[in-house]
Parts: structure tokens; C-alpha cells; sequence
């Protein structure tokens, strides 16, 4: 950032000219950034992490500045190593002519676990080989540039880039102006582009190709970037379990049936894609894939086994592979580099361990590095022997004295060392195109670059400034802002899966408000001493708590004299964040199910549930009027969510599922609700009883217009059970259910089996004359007859959904 | 030696499979002591594909898929096969171990064979320590390799219920008991621990034995072997074993790979179909 001679370096010199670079106006933006970050929840999962929590993405709010000619320097070396690297995947997946003439040694191809034979001799189109290419850089001491290691199997960090990306542009808008910053936009219509161009056929309706991005899921670290990437390429984003093979042509399986897919750009590892050729044990593939491929009916990007090429032990070799394969000298340094399969390099490895990094060999034995230097002389005796025992899987790298960038931390400026993980995109005619940028990492560590994200401190933003090309913001479609334009993925291939996460999202939302609804009835009676008839009150609260498994049996049957101090307990046990059935656990199992559809939900369902999320995990005191306080505040965040279902969404099918288990739900609420306080039974005040069911349907307002004196048991069942101008109404949840279930394609029974859509029908049908009969709201005993068997079709009818539309059978080896 | 071989393979489901993958290796290998070809291979249900190639290993394999909805699935594959016998062999006359060691990371052909593998994985101590006793400096690497597999069918037990197909290495070590399969593998990491090339050969025996002789353990169901590369000049042997003996015309070889996954008979994966079972009947009969 700084010359020699305390100069602000030129390339900075627009960062600094606007004013948001002062101290005071920096943290204002880091501030921002973290809140835009949280809000849109980005973030990444840690392995290491037992918990394995979703951690928010540690983005540093000075990006780096790299000068226009630096850059070009970086950008055609990383072509040309795209290209060389295309050339060793043809060769060693080809003919092996690199084995053969003795230019790299068998044991280095052969002993690489990420290698895999039955990729051997799969035809793959040019651009579809290394689709996307990413390496790591460092820059040494010198200045130069050098190249750590190459990721071709899964580059991740485009999405994360982008997202950084769009951050940063919005906190330091001026600077971002001043710096005349090139552009990401067109990398990424590249990426599309290609990928397009890369499809045996077009099944898509509109006569384009139809094309996913395979995740193996929101538990792997890097599912926001599956999310975010997928929304922004117009992808659907699919699981393994979402696709099938047939015919050896690959299928999405949706709620209309089987739907053709072209092209596949996967984030799942090489050896996971396919049980039956591949690791067997995978559940994140596709059973016969490669057979698919093989046969020319899909395309797959990155190729699968693109991991021979992110091998570390190639780098020793790579002058010469440039001087076999292209004729020509490498353009980009390596860090230097030593593969312990080499009988010469392996003796220099162990001549200067201590001043060495190793790491593993190959990219499917893990890339930890260990700093030898660091360790204890047990644990570098331990590492010692591992090497001797087998020194083809390790690799030793030169501690290059990284340069270091500035980094805000703790209010001011610091050096940190970094490395810049930067990408290539193929393109139709053999090429690749970079982007203008990356993703540069904060080295945790002062003397040693990593590379992890798990390991790494931080995340910058990298900005290429000042080149004068392109720099004109052109109103096409190509340069549109960066991050706009996020299309949705199509609303007609609802994949079954995610059919089911938006019915348990549903479900659970509606679990987590009434939830809240019982607590904050509870909180108010003990807190509200102006409130008549309270005590009473206070038991059939505490029965339907029992009922629902928010505390225990024993304190939920409190004789009515007891029944303040057991409410106290009970909200106690409840405010434990500990307790499965307590306040923060029902929060917990929303966000998990939002977790796995957030790509089909309004952008602002994550947020609104980051939020809820945090307001549920803060520690809360357990006193009544600290629980009412924190109701009031997640009540409407709740009432919120219902907002956007509502108003947010289109009525297509995930829509529909959504509603379907929202629906559902407080229908088996409102039952439940009769049933635990004691109302159907009779074994509580009725009196009392019913003015907490009336609160809790939130009908207090609607009865006291019909009704202004008195609650009348009659009136009062007959608005909860049958009223359907009251939208939490029994007869409205049914009606509604009914409604969205015959808008959904009917599923056909297998074999003489009637179709469970056809069941789930006729079961509402005899629910919605159970809530219309009149008789339950006068007499006792139909009363409690209406509520068994309520009790028991409600949760049947979720279970012939699932049956229906869910049941997405997992594929097992045999 | 003239062969027919049948072999029957059928899966039954406790729940309907909606569709079944499947990788066959299934047809005689061919190599220089042996020619051969499959005469039929029914499918039953019928496969919607079936495509046929040579894997990287040079063996032939097949890959099908069921799609109609199924609860038994049956494969059954009928070939005919000629085997010579091996060339004769003087353990004495190969070359020395270390010598072999060295040759064998230096050609791509016997490099992978010396790798850990998916169902070999890298040597233990235990594992190291058994192999080290069967290769004093300098011995013929077929002399040892030789002894190695006479220890292990005279102090072994063949055993069906010892073991499962997950068993691991080291717990075959310890029980000292197993089924050629386990025998196979145990044999291979010890060869591949003193730095020798090791296969994994899947094939059959023949059912009965010629007249006067001992009927062999593993007829009657798939066998298994190893081959070891011995230097340049001894090439690859096969040894059996379960059975302690150079394999001969009385063997037939289907495919040969690292070890049993990259050769399984029959690998599949399955939509649906709750528990399930697996009978498989194998009959080698002289022509």
C-alpha cells in the first residue's frame, strides 16, 4: 500500500481520495458490511466444528488493489496454466503420453488416489474438461507472484467473491467509483454462456438447455455459494437424491414427473458423483452418471476427475509438462515445491524439514498444511515417521515470505499475509477468460500463508483498478451491476425434495407461532396482575404446555393453587436453551428446514430468520416480564414470515407446500389446543379455558363484535371449530388444505393401491362435515368425539402427502 | 483346460425396487493363458440398457439397468473358456526382492499395483511386521512370495462365518481366519508392505476335481487370488492362497484389478426395496 518512501502507492491513491478510507469512516463501512453480510446471510460451515454451525463470512472492509498491469501479468499466466492444465487431464485420461516419454513418473499419476479409472477414456468436450479453473497465488517478498496450488475438482469461492463483490461496492460506493474497478458481471455471463454451449440437447421448455448445480447439500461449508451461484446463473439447484439416470440420460424428479437434464456443474467431489462406479459409498451422487456421461447425454463440469490436476506434487513437474504439452515456458511461478515420491527430492526434503511446509500430496488426501518448525518433538518425530513411511503422499513447500496487505482489524490498519485464490472461466473456442478480481484470504498465520477458509482469518474483496478498458459502466445485459439480476430458477420443476423441506417449513413456522402464542398467554397472566381471572387461567395453559411437550407431565398437572408457582418453573425450563422442547429450539428447527430451501423462498425469509434467530439465542432471564419483552419482539417476526408467504411468493407449487404444512399444522394446533387444555374432556374450568383458547386463536376481537356479553361455550366453539370468516377457524385450515391439495398433480397409487392424493382427499372431505355439524359446540360428548378423530386424520393426511409427493426413495449399493 | 461356466446371481427385496444399476464383471478375461467368451447373459427383469466396454484394467465389464419395478432381480451369465498352464516357475531364479521393489515403482504397469488401494489400505505395523519374516535380505521375490502364501493356507482357517465382506485387513490378521476373498486381500497388503506389486484376480475354480484328487475350497461360488510380479524377467505369477497353490488350469479368470472393488462380480445400486438377499450359484464344468 505504502512505497519505500511512505507514499501512498498509485493504485491506492483513489481508495484514499474519497474519505471513507479515514479511520472514523471506516468503521462505519465495516460496520456495514458485517450488517449487509449477516442480513443476507452469508456464511460458511466449519467442518471442525462439532456443532457445525453455519459461522457468519469474515469479510474484511479494505479490499485489496491490484494495478491494472500487475494484473495482466496474473491474468495470462492463469490462462495459460488453464490451459496446460486441460492438456495433462486429456493426456492422463487419454493415452498417458506423459507417462510414456518419461515426462512425469508413473508412480505420481498412478499412486494419486484422485486418479480414477473408470473416468479413463471418457470423452469430454474441451470446455467442459476444466469449466471452471481456480489456483491459489502468493505473492513473495520479490513481488512475484507464485502459484500454491490449483483447484480444478471443486473451485469454490466465485460465489463468495461475487457476494464480497456486492458488499463492498455498496459500503465504499465512492471509492468503488474512483478506483475504476473492473467489472465481475461479464465473467459470470461467460460462465453461463459456456455452460450452455455445453449441452448435448435442449430439454428446457422455452428451448434452451436445462441446467443444474448439484450440491451435495446445506450441511457442506460451502452451501451458501451452491445457493447464491445457482440464483445468480439461472441454475436450479438440485441434491443427488433429486436426480436419476434412465435410459442413461439424467432426469430431475419433480412433482410432474421426470424432466430431462443437459448440463451439470457440480460441487460434488470426483469420487462421490457416482455409487456404482465410484466411492460406494456415497449418498451425495448419482448411480449410474458416468454411464450417462460415457454415453454423451450429459454434461458434467467440472470434468469428474478433474482432481488429478489439483494435484500439489505436479507442480515440480510443471516447466516440463509446459515444454511437452505447449511448447512453451511457464508464465506463472511455482512456490517451489518438492514431491516426496522423488527420490532426489525427497532426500532434499528431509535435509531442510524445519525450513519446509508439507502437506499432502493429493487433493483427495486433504490440503492441512503442517509447518514442521512449529511443532513439538513428539508430534515432528510423529510427522517424520509418517513421511518415511509414505513420502509419495506428501509434498514439502518453500516457506515463501508472503507479502502482506492491509487488513482493518480492531479500529486500524494492520499487515497480514494473504493469499488470492483468483478464477478462469473456459469458453467455447478453447479459451479461458478470468475474472477481474478473486478472493483474496487473510493468512490466520503471520509467517505462513494458508489457504483454508476453515483456518483462514479473513475474506477481502479484490479489485482490479485503473486500466482504463472497461471501465465505462455499458447499459448491457453483460454489464449489468454486479449481484443484479438474480433470476429465479424455474417455478414447474419443484424437485420432490424440496417439496417436502417447504411442507416442514410450513409446519414448523407455524409450530414455532404457537409456541410463542401459549408462552406469551403464560408471560402475561403472571406479569398482568390487573388481569381478572388470571390464576384460572393459568391451568389449562399449563395443561396444553404439558400437552405439547414443552415441560414436563408433573409440572403441567399443578393443582389450581400451585398453578403461579408451576407457570414460574415452567418458564424457566422453557427459556433454557438447552431443553429440546423450549423456545429456542422450535426457532432452531425452522431455521434448519429454511436452511435447505432458502434458494425457493423470498431473499428476505433468510434475513427475517437471522434475525429471529439471534433474538432466540440470546440469553434470556427467565422472570415473566424479560420472557414478555422477548415474545413481543419474535411475535411479529413470526407474523412476518406469514407477510411474505402471503405477498412475497407466487402461487406455484412450493407455494403450495408451504401453505399445505402452515395450514396443516394449526389445524393439528387448534385440535391439539381442545384437547390439552381439558376443554374436550371437561376437566377444567371451561370458563377460564375458553378465554385461553379464544386468545390463543386470536379471536377475541371477532367474538366480543358477535358476542358482547360473556363467553358462552356455544359461541365460542362454533367461531373456533366451524366460522369460516375467521381465518383461524378449524373449518378455514381444512377449507384451505382442501383448496391447495386439489391444485396439485394427483399422484397415482402403485399397483392396486388407491392413490394417496385420492385419500388424503376424501379424508379432508370428512373432516370439513365433522366442523360443519353444529352438535360438538353444544354437547360435550360430540365434542370429544370431534377431537379424537380429528386427532387421528389430521396427521394422516400429512402422512399420505409424504407418501404422495415426498418419498424420494435414497439409492443404496447392493 | 476347457470350461463352461454358469453363473447365477439373485437378489429378492423385502420392498419393490423401482430401478436397479448394475456393473458386471462377468465374461473370462482374456490374457495370454486364456481365451474365451460369454455364450449368454439374461437379465431378468429385462435391462432397458446394457452396454458392454473394457475397463482400465483391461477386463471385460457390463453395465445394465433395470427400470421396471421388480422385487427379484436375477442375473445369469453362461461362458466357455480355455485355460493353459502357467509357463514352469523357479522361485530361485527370480530376482531378489529389493531389487524387484525398485523395478516396480519405475513402470506404469506395476507401479498402481504397489499402491494403497480402497480395499488395501496403507500397512500397519502389525501388517509390516508379517510381511518383513516372509523377505530376508535379499531372497527371490517369487520365493518369498511362495512362502508367504504356504503360511497363510497352512496356519488360516477357511472359515465362512468368521468374516464379512467389510471386514478389515488387520482383523483377518488377528482371527486368522477368513474366506478367500480376505485371504486374497491379507496377501496382497503384505506383498505391497515390502514394496512388491500385488493384483487382486477374481474368477472360479472348477467344480469338481479330476478324478482322485481333493475337491478345492471356494469351488461352488466366485474365487479369488493374487498375482505378484516378480522382475522383469518372472513377470506376474498367480498364487491361490486359500488353497496354497500356483494357480493352474483348474482356475478361470474373470478380471483382475487393485483388489475386490475395482473386480466385484456384480455391483449394483438400488431405488427402494427395504432388506434384501443374495443368493449366487456358481457351477465350472470340463467340456
Amino acid at each position: 500500500m505504502v512505497t519505500g518512501k511512505g507514499r501512498v502507492r498509485p493504485h491506492w491513491q483513489g481508495f484514499f481520495s474519497s474519505g471513507e478510507a479515514e479511520a472514523g469512516a471506516m468503521e462505519e463501512s465495516w460496520d456495514a458490511a458485517r450488517r449487509l453480510l449477516f442480513q443476507n446471510g452469508v456464511t460458511y460451515h466449519a467442518y471442525a466444528d462439532p456443532q457445525g454451525v453455519e459461522r457468519p463470512w469474515p469479510l474484511d472492509p479494505v479490499p485489496l488493489l491490484l494495478p491494472a498491469t500487475e494484473w495482466q501479468a496474473i491474468s495470462s499466466g492463469l490462462r495459460q496454466r488453464a490451459r496446460l492444465l486441460d492438456r495433462v487431464f486429456c493426456d492422463l485420461y487419454g493415452t498417458q503420453n506423459l507417462i510414456r516419454d518419461g515426462v512425469l513418473p508413473p508412480g505420481l499419476v498412478m499412486g494419486d488416489p484422485g486418479f480414477l479409472r473408470p473416468c479413463h477414456g471418457l470423452e469430454v468436450q474441451p470446455a467442459a474438461r476444466l469449466t471452471l479453473f481456480a489456483a491459489d497465488l502468493v505473492r513473495d517478498s520479490g513481488g512475484i507472484w507464485r502459484v500454491l496450488a490449483s483447484r480444478t475438482q471443486n473451485p469454490t469461492g466465485t460465489g463468495y467473491a461475487l457476494e464480497n463483490r456486492v458488499v463492498l461496492s455498496q459500503t465504499l460506493a465512492e471509492s468503488f467509483r474512483n478506483c475504476n474497478v473492473e467489472r465481475l458481471s461479464p465473467f459470470f455471463e461467460q460462465l453461463r454462456q459456456t455452460l450452455a454451449s455445453l449441452a448435448p440437447r435442449s430439454s428446457g421448455p422455452d428451448g434452451s438447455p436445462r441446467m443444474v448445480l448439484l450440491t451435495p447439500g446445506p450441511f457442506n461449508e460451502a452451501y451458501f455459494e451452491h445457493a447464491y451461484l445457482a440464483r445468480h446463473l439461472g441454475l436450479l439447484l438440485v441434491e443427488g437424491a433429486d436426480l436419476m439416470v434412465r435410459d442413461q440420460c439424467v432426469y430431475l424428479k419433480t412433482l410432474g414427473g421426470l424432466e430431462r437434464i443437459d448440463v451439470i456443474l457440480r460441487r460434488v467431489d470426483d469420487d462421490f458423483c457416482d455409487p456404482l462406479e465410484l466411492r460406494p459409498d456415497s449418498a451425495l451422487g448419482v448411480p449410474g452418471l458416468l454411464q450417462a456421461v460415457r454415453s454423451g447425454n450429459v454434461t458434467v463440469c467440472n470434468a469428474v476427475g478433474a482432481g488429478v490436476t489439483d494435484s500439489v506434487a505436479l507442480l515440480p513437474w510443471m516447466g516440463k509438462l509446459s515444454e511437452y504439452l505447449l511448447g512453451e515456458a511457464p508464465l506463472l511461478a511455482d512456490v517451489p515445491t518438492l514431491w516426496g515420491g522423488d527420490l532426489q527430492q525427497r532426500a532434499a526434503m528431509f535435509s531442510r524439514l524445519d525450513q519446509l511446509v508439507f502437506r499432502p500430496a493429493f487433493s483427495n488426501l486433504g490440503h492441512t498444511p503442517i509447518h514442521p518448525a512449529s511443532l513439538d518433538a513428539a508430534a515432528r518425530a510423529d510427522l517424520i515417521h509418517r513421511i518415511r513411511r509414505r513420502p509419495q503422499d506428501w509434498v514439502a513447500q518453500e516457506a515463501v515470505a508472503p507479502s502482506t496487505a492491509p487488513v482493518w482489524r480492531d479500529g486500524r490498519m494492520e499487515a497480514r499475509p494473504l493469499v488470492l485464490r483468483a478464477f478462469a472461466c473456459a469458453t467455447p473456442d478453447g479459451d479461458w477468460m478470468v475474472m477481474p478480481g478473486g478472493l483474496a484470504r487473510i493468512s490466520a498465520d503471520d509467517r505462513y500463508p494458508t489457504v483454508s477458509l476453515q483456518q483462514g482469518a479473513g475474506a477481502k474483496d479484490v479489485w482490479v483498478v485503473g486500466s482504463g478498458l472497461a471501465t465505462q459502466p455499458r447499459r448491457s445485459r453483460v454489464t449489468a451491476p454486479d449481484g443484479a439480476g438474480d433470476t429465479g430458477p424455474h417455478g414447474g420443476d419443484l424437485p420432490s425434495r424440496a417439496a417436502d423441506h417447504l411442507f416442514w417449513v410450513g409446519r414448523y413456522a407455524e409450530r414455532a407461532d404457537n409456541v410463542v402464542r401459549i408462552l406469551r398467554a403464560a408471560a402475561r397472566r403472571l406479569s398482568d396482575d390487573a388481569h381478572p381471572g388470571a390464576d384460572e387461567e393459568l391451568v389449562p395453559l399449563l395443561r396444553l404446555m404439558g400437552w405439547v411437550g414443552m415441560i414436563p407431565p408433573v409440572i403441567a398437572a399443578s393443582p389450581a393453587a400451585d398453578a403461579v408457582r408451576a407457570m414460574r418453573q415452567s418458564l424457566e425450563i422453557i427459556a433454557d436453551p438447552g431443553n429440546p422442547g423450549g423456545l429456542r429450539a422450535h426457532m432452531d428447527r425452522l431455521r434448519r428446514s429454511v436452511l435447505c430451501v432458502r434458494d425457493r423462498l423470498p431473499a428476505d425469509v433468510s434475513r427475517l430468520l437471522v434475525v429471529l434467530d439471534q433474538r432466540a439465542s440470546t440469553p434470556l432471564r427467565s422472570d415473566p416480564a424479560a420472557v414478555q419483552l422477548r415474545l413481543d419482539e419474535i411475535a411479529p417476526l413470526l407474523a412476518a414470515l406469514v407477510g411474505l408467504e402471503l405477498d412475497g411468493m407466487s402461487r406455484g407449487p412450493a407455494w403450495r407446500f408451504l401453505v399445505l404444512g402452515r395450514r396443516l399444522e394449526r389445524a393439528i394446533g387448534i385440535v391439539g389446543a381442545l384437547q390439552g387444555s381439558g376443554v374436550a374432556a371437561g376437566t377444567v374450568d371451561i370458563g377460564a379455558a375458553l378465554s385461553v383458547l379464544l386468545e390463543l386463536g386470536a379471536a377475541n376481537a371477532a367474538y366480543r363484535e358477535r358476542h358482547p356479553i360473556g363467553i358462552r361455550r356455544e359461541a365460542v366453539l362454533s367461531l373456533l371449530l366451524a366460522d369460516l370468516e375467521h381465518p383461524r377457524s378449524l373449518a378455514f385450515q381444512i377449507q384451505t388444505v382442501e383448496r391447495q391439495l386439489a391444485k396439485l398433480p394427483e399422484v397415482e397409487g402403485d399397483g392396486s393401491n388407491v392413490s394417496p392424493t385420492h385419500l388424503a382427499l376424501s379424508l379432508l372431505s370428512t373432516a370439513t362435515q365433522l366442523v360443519r355439524d353444529p352438535q360438538p359446540a353444544r354437547d360435550a360428548g360430540a365434542l370429544f368425539d370431534l377431537t379424537e378423530r380429528l386427532g387421528r386424520i389430521l396427521p394422516e393426511i400429512s402422512n399420505l402427502l409424504s407418501q404422495a409427493y415426498f418419498s424420494h426413495v435414497f439409492a443404496r449399493t447392493t | 483346460m476347457r470350461y463352461r461356466c454358469r453363473h447365477v446371481t439373485r437378489y429378492s427385496y423385502g420392498e419393490m425396487v423401482t430401478s436397479s444399476h448394475l456393473l458386471a464383471h462377468l465374461a473370462p478375461r482374456p490374457h495370454p493363458r486364456q481365451t474365451g467368451r460369454v455364450t449368454d447373459m439374461t437379465i431378468l427383469p429385462w435391462p432397458a440398457s446394457l452396454v458392454d466396454r473394457l475397463d482400465w484394467f483391461g477386463n471385460p465389464t457390463t453395465y445394465a439397468s433395470i427400470q421396471t419395478p421388480h422385487r427379484e432381480l436375477t442375473v445369469t451369465v453362461e461362458m466357455e473358456m480355455q485355460v493353459l498352464p502357467p509357463p514352469p516357475l523357479n522361485p530361485a531364479q527370480s530376482a531378489c526382492w529389493e531389487q524387484v521393489a525398485l523395478q516396480a515403482l519405475e513402470r506404469a504397469e506395476t507401479v498402481e499395483f504397489v499402491q494403497a488401494s480402497q480395499r488395501v489400505p496403507p500397512p500397519d505395523a502389525a501388517i509390516t511386521a508379517f510381511a518383513t519374516a516372509f523377505f530376508p535380505s535379499g531372497r527371490p521375490a517369487a520365493a518369498g512370495a511362495m512362502a508367504l502364501m504356504r503360511h497363510i493356507f497352512s496356519e488360516f482357517s477357511f472359515d465362512p462365518t468368521a468374516t464379512t465382506v467389510s471386514t478389515p485387513i488387520a482383523e483377518v490378521l488377528t482371527k486368522q481366519r477368513g474366506v478367500c476373498q480376505d485371504f486374497a486381500h491379507l496377501m496382497i497388503a503384505a506383498l505391497r508392505a515390502v514394496g512388491l506389486p500385488a493384483r487382486y484376480v477374481s474368477g472360479y475354480l472348477r467344480t469338481l476335481p479330476p478324478p482322485g484328487q481333493e475337491r478345492l475350497r471356494g469351488a461352488d461360488a466366485s474365487h479369488a487370488w493374487v498375482q505378484v510380479w516378480c522382475g522383469e524377467g518372472t513377470g506376474w505369477i498367480d498364487l491361490d492362497p486359500t488353497n496354497g497353490r500356483q494357480a493352474d488350469t483348474d482356475h478361470v479368470t474373470l478380471a483382475w484389478g487393485r483388489d475386490y472393488d475395482d473386480v466385484s462380480p456384480l455391483r449394483g445400486v438400488i431405488l427402494g426395496g427395504g432388506s434384501h438377499g443374495v443368493l449366487v450359484a456358481v457351477d465350472v464344468e470340463p467340456l
